[in-house]
């Protein structure tokens, strides 16, 4: 845990939380803007058919994050090297969190992300509402951290542990509903 | 006589309630539908951005 308590660098780790927070924003604006730019190959697909994939693929999201389907999606399956922040530690957790806010450059332990990826080439929403989901994914990623660097608590890294799958399907059914809903309302 | 409250104490229990994981996905969960059925469709793809990166906690 980046944030956890126990910090012994000369840096203070409100600084790097806060060029983290920018790298993850940044990431995740530049996955966004790849995803708007693609999202013009499905314009040719009828509306109504663009809508019941939307609302297919938010349910199948829902159904693999309960449990309830099994399917493997593409990720990057490797972590981050350390020694990203092994020398220059600010520069380091902008890089960091640039590589972890697009997205695509580690695992991906939710549907959710998919769900919102696959959404927006498909919704075709505008680039301002693309590039804003994408920047808010990057601050959504950095939330965690905020709140593990608030609570100063060593037992954090447990407290997660238990919340994450509640927090993964919570999201799931959240995503589908808002997009059924946003869609077929 | 009864023990003065353990101050210290109280202030870690509120901080680790201020700080649970649940409370702000509930929040975000509850923005993306409520933006959904007011048809702001820019808050609720951002609010689902959002989640869909709050999904992934415990990886730092």
């Amino acid at each position: 845990m980046l944030f956890s308590p126990g910090w012994r660098a000369p840096v203070r780790q409100g600084w790097v939380l806060a060029v983290f927070t920018l790298g993850l924003v940044l990431g995740g604006t530049l996955s966004a803007a790849v995803l708007w730019l693609l999202s013009g190959l499905a314009a040719p697909v009828p509306p109504p058919a663009r809508t019941a994939a939307i609302v297919a693929v938010a349910a199948l999201g829902a159904a693999r994050d309960l449990g309830l389907v099994r399917l493997r999606l593409p990720q990057n399956a490797r972590q981050i090297p350390p020694e990203v922040l092994a020398d220059r530690l600010r520069a380091g957790a902008l890089r960091f969190g640039f590589e972890l806010g697009t997205g695509v450059r580690t695992y991906v332990s939710a549907t959710t992300p998919y769900v919102l990826a696959l959404g927006l080439l498909l919704s075709r929403p505008g680039s301002a509402a693309t590039l804003l989901a994408g920047a808010a994914f990057g601050a959504g990623r950095a939330l965690s951290a905020v709140l593990a660097y608030l609570s100063r608590s060593p037992d954090r890294a447990a407290l997660v542990g238990r919340r994450v799958p509640v927090v993964v399907k919570g999201a799931a059914l959240a995503a589908l509903t808002a997009l059924a809903w946003l869609h077929l309302g | 006589m009864t023990a003065a409250p353990d101050a210290p104490a109280a202030a870690g229990r509120l901080r680790r309630a201020l700080t649970d994981p649940l409370p702000p996905a509930a929040a975000l969960a509850l923005l993306a539908v409520a933006a959904a059925a007011r048809d702001a469709t820019v808050l609720c793809w951002a609010s689902v951005g959002a989640l869909a990166g709050y999904a992934l906690s415990g990886s730092v």
